[in-house]
């Protein structure tokens, strides 16, 4: 869903993103909405990057909600990549209103179940906040990109 | 091999005060088999506990004093003792009033017989 109070988004996730990355020790995390509108970031150093992982975890959460779907899987959990220096955990995040995106990725500094045991305290604590117990209008394919960038215009690295 | 974990946790879970055993993949801190009290996590026990374990290892070699073999926390109202298992870790919850040295002596030989 495309959300028209960012500011007000972004300003309320702050301390729960903040929380999250300082328990889990992850070195990257980002939260994105369905629509591809980055709410919160940590440890991205240029916008580019951002905007690429964010149209890439919308795109993934797209396909994994899918082959859930034809799997008959009432849902998705996570996705995990274990690489040699880093890791990748990628998820959904639900609340009341609309389902969000996590990205983390991190290294031999945290553990994936460290990095699910506060993701999980992270989703509790975002689908509290009163932010994300109106609904607000759907977004449509064309509307993709603007949403995108209008997520990094807030968030933006190089700003 | 996974009778051999389950053996070695349910025989830790069968000590005297021991309200939980799980055996833990060190690096991913997730459970790998578990015997554990009711309202007892396993999953948050896992991470948590072999997060600290990591931490604590590091804190030994850096301190000079080598592999750390043996991990005891102390709180109000029991233990959480984790022991080096190569791969694994062994998580032990007791309480208070547990037998603590028979708790580390099954601990070591459940540690012993997954190597």
């Amino acid at each position: 869903m495309r959300r028209t109070d960012l500011p007000l988004l972004v300003e309320a996730l702050k301390v729960p993103m903040l929380t999250f990355v300082r328990e889990s020790r992850v070195r990257i995390a980002l939260l994105v909405n369905g629509a591809g509108q980055v709410l919160a970031q940590h440890g991205f150093t240029r916008s580019y990057e951002v905007m690429n992982v964010a149209s890439l975890a919308a795109a993934t959460h797209s396909s994994a909600r899918a082959l859930a779907e034809l799997t008959a899987a009432p849902r998705w959990e996570h996705l995990y990549h274990g690489g040699k220096d880093r890791q990748l955990f990628l998820a959904p995040l639900r609340t009341p209103v609309e389902e969000l995106i996590v990205v983390a990725i991190f290294d031999a500094d945290s553990s994936l179940g460290i990095v699910q045991l506060f993701y999980e305290q992270l989703e509790k604590e975002i689908a509290a906040l009163p932010e994300f117990r109106v609904t607000y209008e759907g977004t449509d394919q064309a509307n993709f990109e603007r949403d995108l960038e209008a997520g990094l215009e807030y968030l933006s690295p190089d700003q | 091999m996974s009778d051999v974990y389950t053996e070695a946790v349910e025989r830790l879970s069968r000590v005297n005060g021991v309200r939980g055993a799980l055996l833990v993949d060190a690096e991913a801190g997730l459970p790998v088999t578990s015997e554990l009290a009711e309202g007892v996590s396993g999953t948050a026990v896992a991470a948590l506990a072999s997060s600290l374990f990591r931490r604590t290892a590091q804190a030994s070699d850096a301190a000079g004093y080598g592999r750390l073999a043996t991990m005891q926390l102390e709180a109000d109202e029991g233990h959480v003792i984790a022991v080096d298992a190569g791969e694994l870790i062994i998580v032990v919850i007791a309480a208070r009033d547990a037998q603590l040295g028979l708790v580390r002596l099954e601990a070591h030989r459940a540690a012993e017989s997954l190597a």
